[in-house]
């Protein structure tokens, strides 16, 4: 993905040590635990298929598509949050902040408790994505043109959205509640090849979108009026960003359920890496994948009773390490 | 009416919501001159300009860029004719000069035609033309307000247009500043450009401007040279201030000197 600058030297480094932790967290994903195939069974596994029915039952049912939707969910999500960052010029925004994700929490509530066998989940939750994100955009007046608006009708619309769930989760009997609760929260476990394809799907289709779209991104970072007078169009540059970010954050919603913070994380990390302008896209995507991926193997492997779903460990992963960074420029001074 | 020049406005009105800003402006840009926009706060200078540089998009009426309406180019082409710095540029965090500058190339890429010796070439004149070759790789967020000012000048630089916009550059500039920016701005309109600038001091507009354009309450109501246009009657009826004008001692263009309460013969500040 070019933007009008070459790229520097900087972003590739970081971009391939990235890629390089994604790539050892995958194999911790596919080796570790009692489950686990041997590092170099892993090899040979991959090179010419299982070796026997454990190795077929761990890399084709259990941890192969967990990890392939890690990665995919991950990087929507990274991905998301660094459009969304960038045309909102707002380093705390992103799709879950404008209720994306509880709006998601709250259709699959209603797809559960209310309507049980009718609607699954994860359809649900996109509906209830749709749905929040078609009244943020009726309740701003403007659509997705002004940000400030639109952060303002997404809080609204969150609020609205989490009273809905509060209000279904009570409505019905107790124990059939509690089967909702590891959804809410984001989830990564029993995932199939179908759950990996679809968030494939998804960025197969947007991310040569974002590429078209990704210099006029960087343009839109000098301020409306500078990328209007230099033909970037920013208003347009500004919907549609936002449009292809709920996309993106829509089908990580449909397939793992509403991950918490990874959107809001990536990119600000993937920035404070590189420490250059521009809205750093690949390397948001990257950052968001191993984020998760990181999450999801502290889900599983972790020695906390109970099996905790993924997204409250990105919650951990992802809060505590923009807390060091927003620590250390406090401490510098440069925040 | 006369033949448009390069860029010019025919009945140009432009509002927000309901309120009208710009009012039925006709005004021809001199071709390779330099032209200063003045008038009182919120007259709509600002407005006029941005509308000039297909920023804002008119109500009634037309921009004209060679003859045809500024709103039938596509934007790409249009920002290759005509630039305007704004008022209030945001330069993005942890960024180069040189890399600022190179955002000015926008209007020159295509999908498949993307960063080239070209763009190097145009940058490495702005950068040069502009006096900041030697803080090419600082960053701009650390540059002095002179400095910064120069930086965003050779982004509109490197955009290699005919015609220049700028919406008060000499503002929160010290006076050293601010007079070495109108001379950058007199240099660039002497290569060739069509240099257009929005400016409060009345002095610096009529020292520097070869064409004065004095708006009053989204009205053009003077234009024409300095010497013509800038009279005491003008400053009393646009901006309610008394004044005599002399000549500049230094260039011999007006120059504006108000009356002040309390003196012998200087009897109103409206």
């Amino acid at each position: 993905m070019r933007v009008a600058i070459p790229v520097s030297r900087t972003s590739v480094v970081v971009a391939a040590a990235v890629l390089g932790l994604l790539a050892v967290a995958a194999v911790a994903t596919l080796c570790l635990g009692r489950l686990g195939l041997a590092p170099a069974d892993l090899l040979a596994a991959l090179a010419r298929g299982p070796a026997d029915a454990k190795q077929a039952f761990v890399l084709e049912r259990l941890r192969g598509p967990r990890l392939v939707v890690a990665v995919g969910t991950g990087a929507a999500l990274g991905l998301a949050g660094a459009l969304f960052q960038a045309v909102t010029r707002n380093p705390l925004a992103s799709p879950d902040v404008i209720g994306l994700n509880s709006g998601a929490g709250a259709g699959a509530a209603f797809a559960v408790l209310m309507l049980p066998g009718v609607l699954p989940a994860p359809l649900g939750a996109l509906a209830g994505a749709v749905a929040a994100m078609a009244l943020v955009y009726v309740a701003t007046g403007s659509g997705f043109r002004n940000p400030g608006r639109l952060v303002v009708a997404g809080i609204g619309v969150h609020a609205i959205s989490s009273a809905f769930t509060q209000y279904v989760v009570y409505a019905v009997e107790r124990d059939r509640a509690a089967a909702l609760t590891a959804y809410v929260n984001g989830s990564l476990s029993a995932r199939s090849w179908e759950h990996a394809a679809t968030i494939w799907a998804v960025l197969l289709a947007v991310v040569p979108l974002v590429a078209l779209l990704s210099r006029r991104l960087t343009a839109a970072e000098l301020g409306d009026e500078l990328a209007a007078s230099l033909g970037a169009r920013p208003q347009g540059t500004r919907v549609a960003a936002v449009g292809l970010s709920i996309v993106l954050s829509a089908g990580a919603v449909a397939v793992a359920g509403p991950v918490a913070f990874i959107a809001l994380t990536a990119p600000q990390i993937a920035r404070r890496m590189t420490r250059l302008p521009g809205p750093h896209l690949t390397l948001a995507a990257l950052v968001g994948a191993l984020l998760l991926v990181l999450a999801d193997l502290a889900a599983q492997h972790a020695p906390i009773p109970g099996n905790l779903p993924v997204g409250i460990y990105t919650l951990a992963v992802g809060g505590l390490y923009l807390g060091y960074l927003l620590t250390r420029e406090w401490k510098k001074g440069s925040l | 009416m006369s033949t448009p020049t390069g860029l010019s406005a025919r009945g140009l009105t432009i509002s927000y919501g309901d309120r009208t800003v710009v009012e039925d402006v006709d005004l021809d840009l001199p071709d390779g001159g330099l032209t200063m926009i003045i008038g009182p706060n919120g007259c709509g200078k600002s407005t006029l300009v941005k509308a000039l540089a297909r920023v804002l998009k008119p109500a009634r009426g037309k921009v004209l860029l060679h003859g045809r309406d500024l709103w039938e180019y596509r934007a790409r082409e249009a920002a290759r004719h005509v630039a305007l710095l704004p008022q209030n540029p945001i330069a993005p965090e942890g960024i180069t000069v040189g890399a600022l500058v190179g955002r000015g190339r926008f209007p020159h890429h295509t999908l498949l035609r993307q960063w080239s010796p070209q763009d190097e070439g145009a940058v490495a004149f702005a950068l040069e033309r502009t006096g900041l070759r030697d803080l090419a790789g600082a960053q701009a967020g650390l540059l002095s307000g002179g400095q910064r000012q120069r930086a965003w000048i050779a982004m509109v630089l490197a955009q290699q247009t005919g015609l220049l916009l700028l919406d008060e550059p000499t503002t929160f500039l010290d006076i050293a500043h601010q007079y070495e920016l109108l001379e950058l701005c007199r240099e660039l309109h002497e290569d060739g450009r069509t240099v257009v600038a929005v400016l409060h001091d009345l002095n610096q507009a009529a020292r520097f401007a070869t064409h004065l354009v004095v708006m009053d309450a989204g009205r053009v109501v003077a234009q024409g040279p300095p010497a013509e246009v800038l009279t005491a009657e003008l400053v009393s009826s646009v901006f309610g201030l008394a004044c005599d004008i002399v000549p500049d001692p230094r260039a011999g263009t007006p120059m504006v000197v108000p009356h002040t309460r309390g003196r012998i013969g200087s009897p109103d500040i409206r």
